[in-house]
């Protein structure tokens, strides 16, 4: 599947910024199953400073400093993706998830893409006893890793509530998971947190799904949204699996992975430092338009995903 | 030398005995743990004799005496420290009998010191390099991937200077069979060296005989080749070295300010600080300053919110791009705490092997890291005997403390829990022995008894290498059995001797360098801009609260029934006043008013004014003397409404002339003890400009056109003008006289004119201008309200004219605002390219 992807982020600060330096991970990775062709990201004010560059888990960061004064910032990032579908999972032939724990525990390599990383707390996923034990429900003794991490995957497309009110980016993972309820991002720290808890290696996946208008309705423009999935390690054969506990099923081709981390705060969108005594506003309008092949995939029609989140 | 010990113990044994026994009368060390004063036959050992003997020879009186001096000097230095969370100080618990070390011994430890700190660099530039210890299995990737101080932004950045460590320190004790054994490492900001040269001066400053006579290890060279080492990492012969604190609320601020004191650094905290690619900046009233070098005693976690802890608010944007850029020296570089964690600790003999081919002199407690299967079962099967413990030093969250458990203090049900965690996370755990201290003799009430102990020491990179402190940090329990020898929970600290070779008379390196061999200085550096900030509103919350408090005393006597009208006149504008400067609530009524504006919530409150001037006093504690501070926490405490008290003061009269005297204490301390230079020119700017304000503010109150005569005198009270009005008129008070001492009159230490004379010579000294330069806003606007107060008849001053120099005062105020503090503002582009 190909796509045209654009992102137009903009903050309204309320009151002049004298100057700003951020840091935009905005730009899709290339990956297995996944090619960029081309992208572009654009800044309005102008930049002062804008250096490229990849972070420790190869995601693009684009750091960007503003020297002038200024109310309002328009980021826009487009980008021509390309994702081949993923193989039909076949949870049986999978490692048992113990065995999965042992690999990861006596990992003899600290390349970022090793799954010993993704097996800690990180900033935003810490691990708790309440959290493991509900994850431990989905392993028991023996199950292979995939079959463990979709019926995970699953429970929680039917245990939790989806409530863009209940959270917001900060939200700490305890009350969403206290609550039940909660966005794309919540569900994902969930899951990673129930996962690494049991010593398996979860990690975080920011990026885009394609969405598809109701029967006979006509897509709207910027109506998509960033969203956010787990991918889990399913041993040296069959490498990292996208699970979105969003919807419940298996990432496909409908998924654009922007980028990848331990939770939210390695791949927040946008970060920074601003001084700003007004209050701000923050809006952003995703389209992800495929532009060859127009049959949609099975599971499109009912998926979801979520408002891209605000970083302060 | 065993014989030249032996040899001291008989020429001793004959003299201490007499001296020392009641001293030593029910000294029974602990079974089975090594002592530092008598040997396992019951034997005082050489060394501490000689040290004792000497001591007891001035007889309990004399000792008393030496060690009460001892504590006042540590006390009137303002040494102190605080429990984190807790904003009050609490003086230095000084355990006064230094524990010796004699030089073989000495010896061993140095050398295993410097062993370490050898090791821990390898390591840090293998891990955050190649990670050739994981790749070759050495160490598992585990240790490393799931350390939160293993910081990826900072991986594979060299740097710069070479180094990870400048600074080491190692907490050690000994085994019951007398080996030195180490406690923990500390690579990340070891903290207590100014600790350790406190309790020097204080310990040897009492028993200077003693001092001399054994001839203990000076400590200035150790922190001469500290400095040398900074500079050669920083490339330059005079680097700027900035100390980077959390801030005044850190439980060892006070060390902070006082190594940056001897060391010559400049101590700055975050927000002092401005990163770019091309370097690090230090923000001062006179513009950016260079940094060469930081020598962090913060988190490296927080040291920068742009690419390391987002919700830090202690740290500088873009310093680890800085750092990238190879543009500033770190001590220690972000990510040395990677080699804390107690998991490592089973791993460092083979490391050491792999690395170095060495043996490592000082064990570590032993510690079995849970990751592996075969130390998993291990610990399991032997919890009875073992401690467990989180395995990167961190707590668990809901699960286990940083200190950690000992097994035997654990349930049947949580025997289960653990097993199962020990199952699913094996990663988190070690399992240690638990901490057996051995034991030194302390001072108490005239007698020894042994308590455990553990000593800090301290090593330095200098240009020829790793250097140790000779002596250290001793922290001692207050109790016999300990597992924890924090600071936070009680205890004290002790200086450490080490001995020389006998009889060498050693050249007197001190310290503190020789008083004549000083180098004379007389800035204590460029000024940082928060801290002028700070200093400007120190002046501005004390004289606010003044102003109020005289007000306040005016009240009385005016507000009660029965009257006359010009009173009750009085009282409703004086109520009026407090209420527009946030002092009372407008509901508030008769004796409430002088009761909530003296010791209530309001935001003008004189409670809420001093809270706001301990505040901002805490920033620029190390510029107050602590005569100084002490009394402004006095006030601030005096003030406070403890819960369930009745606010109301008994006496608000007697109240309000004795805060009004503890003021003035503060003043005047602050005052006279701030060196009148750059930051007593803030100080003193802010309080003219908050005075000028004040008083043009009751002038307008008061001395309306047709103000009866008490009104006056009321204005005269709050001017402290009585006595001058007095002796140039005969008759009473009338407006026009009155306003030409409040407002005119430049020789009259509260008249308006008196201040904007004072601020505009602060103004011209701060901006260091040159002879025909244009002036700056500040001082333009200063030179142009003291012409028209000097030009203008006090006749003219009406309500609104009155106002205007309130204005004008406030304009001035804003713009030394901009000016000077406005350079807490990053870099902009006019500045960035300079």
């Amino acid at each position: 599947m190909r796509y045209d992807v654009t992102q137009v982020t903009v903050y309204d600060w309320g009151a002049a910024v004298p100057f700003a330096d951020c840091a935009f991970r905005l730009i899709p990775i290339e990956r297995r199953g996944q090619r960029v062709h081309a992208s572009e990201l654009s800044v309005d004010p102008a930049a002062s400073t804008m250096v490229d560059g990849l972070d420790y888990w190869g995601n693009h960061v684009t750091r960007v400093g503003f020297r002038r004064s200024h109310r309002r910032l328009t980021i826009r990032a487009t980008a021509t993706v390309t994702v081949a579908p993923p193989p039909r999972l076949d949870p049986d032939p999978s490692p048992a998830h113990e065995v999965i724990r042992d690999l990861a525990q006596r990992s003899r390599s600290t390349a970022p893409d090793d799954p010993v990383h993704f097996t800690f707390p990180s900033r935003w996923v810490p691990l708790t006893p309440a959290v493991t034990d509900w994850a431990a429900a989905s392993f028991p003794p023996g199950r292979t890793i995939a079959a463990g991490a979709l019926d995970l995957t699953r429970r929680i497309r039917a245990d939790f509530a989806y409530d863009p009110a209940a959270t917001d980016v900060a939200t700490p993972l305890a009350r969403a998971f206290q609550a039940r309820r909660g966005v794309c991002q919540d569900f994902a720290h969930v899951m990673i947190a129930g996962l690494r808890g049991l010593g398996l290696p979860a990690a975080y996946v920011s990026g885009y799904l394609r969405t598809v208008p109701p029967p006979g309705q006509k897509k709207l423009a910027g109506a998509d949204a960033m969203h956010a999935w787990v991918e889990v390690w399913c041993g040296p054969d069959l490498g990292w699996i996208g699970f979105d506990p969003t919807n419940g099923i298996v990432a496909g081709d409908d998924h654009i992975v922007v980028g990848h981390g331990r939770d939210y705060t390695d791949v927040s969108p946008v970060t920074g430092i601003i001084l700003t005594a007004g209050s701000q506003g923050l809006a952003v309008a995703v389209d992800v338009i495929e532009v060859e092949g127009d049959a949609p995939s099975s599971a499109g029609a009912r998926e979801m995903s979520c408002p891209a989140p605000a970083h302060t | 030398m065993p014989s030249t010990q032996l040899e001291l113990a008989m020429r001793w044994k004959g003299e201490i005995d007499a001296d020392l026994a009641p001293f030593l009368v029910g000294y029974r060390p602990v079974p089975g743990v090594h002592d530092e004063l008598v040997d396992a036959t019951g034997r005082v050992r050489p060394h501490w004799a000689a040290m004792l003997g000497r001591l007891a020879r001035f007889g309990r009186p004399e000792i008393d005496r030496r060690f009460a001096e001892a504590d006042r000097r540590l006390a009137e230095s303002g040494v102190v420290y605080r429990v984190y969370g807790d904003d009050t100080d609490r003086p230095w618990p000084l355990a006064h009998l230094p524990i010796v070390v004699d030089a073989p011994d000495w010896a061993v430890l140095a050398e295993g010191v410097l062993q370490r700190a050898r090791l821990f660099e390898a390591i840090l530039d293998d891990l955050m390099g190649e990670a050739r210890l994981v790749g070759d299995g050495v160490l598992p990737a585990a240790l490393v991937a799931g350390n939160p101080e293993f910081l990826r932004p900072l991986a594979g950045i060299r740097p710069k200077g070479g180094a990870h460590l400048h600074v080491y320190a190692a907490d050690v004790s000994r085994a019951p069979d007398g080996r030195w054994w180490v406690l923990a490492d500390r690579t990340q900001a070891p903290s207590g060296a100014g600790y350790a040269i406190e309790n020097r001066i204080a310990v040897s400053r009492a028993l200077p005989e003693l001092f001399d006579a054994l001839g203990v290890e000076r400590q200035g060279p150790f922190f001469q080749a500290m400095r040398s080492g900074l500079a050669a990492a920083s490339g330059r012969e005079d680097p700027r070295v900035a100390l980077l604190t959390p801030g005044p609320w850190n439980e060892t601020h006070f060390e902070h300010a006082y190594l940056a004191r001897v060391l010559g650094f400049q101590l700055v905290e975050g927000s002092d600080l401005a990163a770019s690619p091309e370097g690090v900046a230090v923000r001062t009233v006179a513009g950016l300053g260079r940094v060469d070098v930081i020598v962090r005693r913060i988190d490296a976690d927080w040291a920068d919110p742009l690419e390391l802890d987002p919700s830090s608010r202690l740290g500088v944007p873009g310093l680890v791009e800085a750092v990238r850029n190879g543009r500033v020296v770190m001590a220690n570089s972000l990510g040395s705490g990677l080699v804390e964690a107690p998991a490592l600790a089973g791993y460092l003999p083979g490391i050491a092997h792999r690395l170095t081919g060495e043996t490592l002199i000082l064990p570590n407690v032993a510690t079995w890291w849970c990751g592996e299967a075969a130390a998993r079962e291990s610990v399991a099967a032997n919890l009875d005997r073992l401690m467990l413990s989180p395995a990167f030093g961190r707590s668990l969250h809901g699960i286990l403390d940083s200190t950690g458990i000992l097994g035997t203090r654990l349930s049947g049900a949580e025997r289960t829990r653990i097993s199962t965690l020990l199952e699913r996370r094996g990663v988190d755990f070690v399992g240690r022995e638990p901490l057996r201290l051995s034991t030194a003799p302390v001072w108490e009430k005239g007698r020894l008894v042994p308590r455990p102990f553990a000593i800090r020491v301290f090593a330095a990179r200098t240009p020829e290498g790793w250097t140790v402190m000779p002596g250290g940090l001793a922290r001692i329990s207050e109790r016999e059995d300990v597992r924890s020898l924090s600071m936070q929970r009680g205890g004290r600290s002790a200086d450490v001797w080490v001995l020389g070779p006998r009889s060498v008379s050693k050249p007197e390196t001190r310290l503190v360098p020789e008083p004549e061999a000083v180098e004379i200085r007389r800035d204590a550096g460029i000024l940082p801009a928060r801290m002028a900030d700070n200093l400007f509103w120190f002046g501005r919350y004390l004289e606010r609260a003044e102003i109020t408090l005289r007000l306040l005393r005016g009240l009385a006597g005016h507000g009660d029934d029965g009257v006359a009208e010009t009173s009750r006149d009085i009282a409703r504008r004086i109520g009026r006043l407090l209420v527009a400067w946030g002092a009372v609530a407008p509901e508030a009524t008769g004796e409430e008013i002088a009761a909530e504006a003296t010791r209530g919530t309001s935001p003008g409150s004189v409670a809420t004014l001093i809270g706001a001037a301990h505040r901002t006093g805490a920033v620029v504690r190390d510029r107050l003397s602590p005569d100084c501070w002490r009394a402004l926490v006095d006030l601030r405490d005096r003030l406070a409404t403890r819960p369930g008290e009745d606010r109301r003061p008994r006496s608000v009269d007697g109240e309000i002339e004795a805060v009004l005297r503890a003021l003035a204490a503060v003043v005047g301390l602050a005052h006279e003890t701030m060196n009148r230079r750059e930051g007593w020119r803030f100080f003193d700017l802010g309080r003219r400009i908050e005075r000028g304000i004040g008083l043009a503010r009751v002038a307008r109150a008061f001395a309306t056109v047709g103000a009866e005569p008490e009104m006056l005198d009321l204005l005269l009270d709050l001017a402290d003008g009585r006595v001058t009005h007095r002796s140039r008129y005969i008759t009473g008070p009338a407006r026009r006289p009155v306003l030409d001492l409040v407002l005119l009159d430049e020789g009259h230490p509260r008249a308006v004119a008196f201040q904007v004379a004072r601020i505009a010579e602060h103004l011209a000294r701060l901006t260091g201008r040159s002879e025909g330069d244009l002036l700056e806003p500040a001082e333009r606007l200063a030179h142009r309200l003291a012409a028209s107060l000097e030009t203008s008849d006090a006749g003219v001053f009406d309500a609104a004219r009155i106002e205007t120099i309130e204005m004008e005062l406030m304009g001035i105020s804003d713009r030394v605002t901009a000016h000077w503090f406005g350079r807490s503002l990053p870099l902009a582009d006019d500045e960035a390219e300079e």
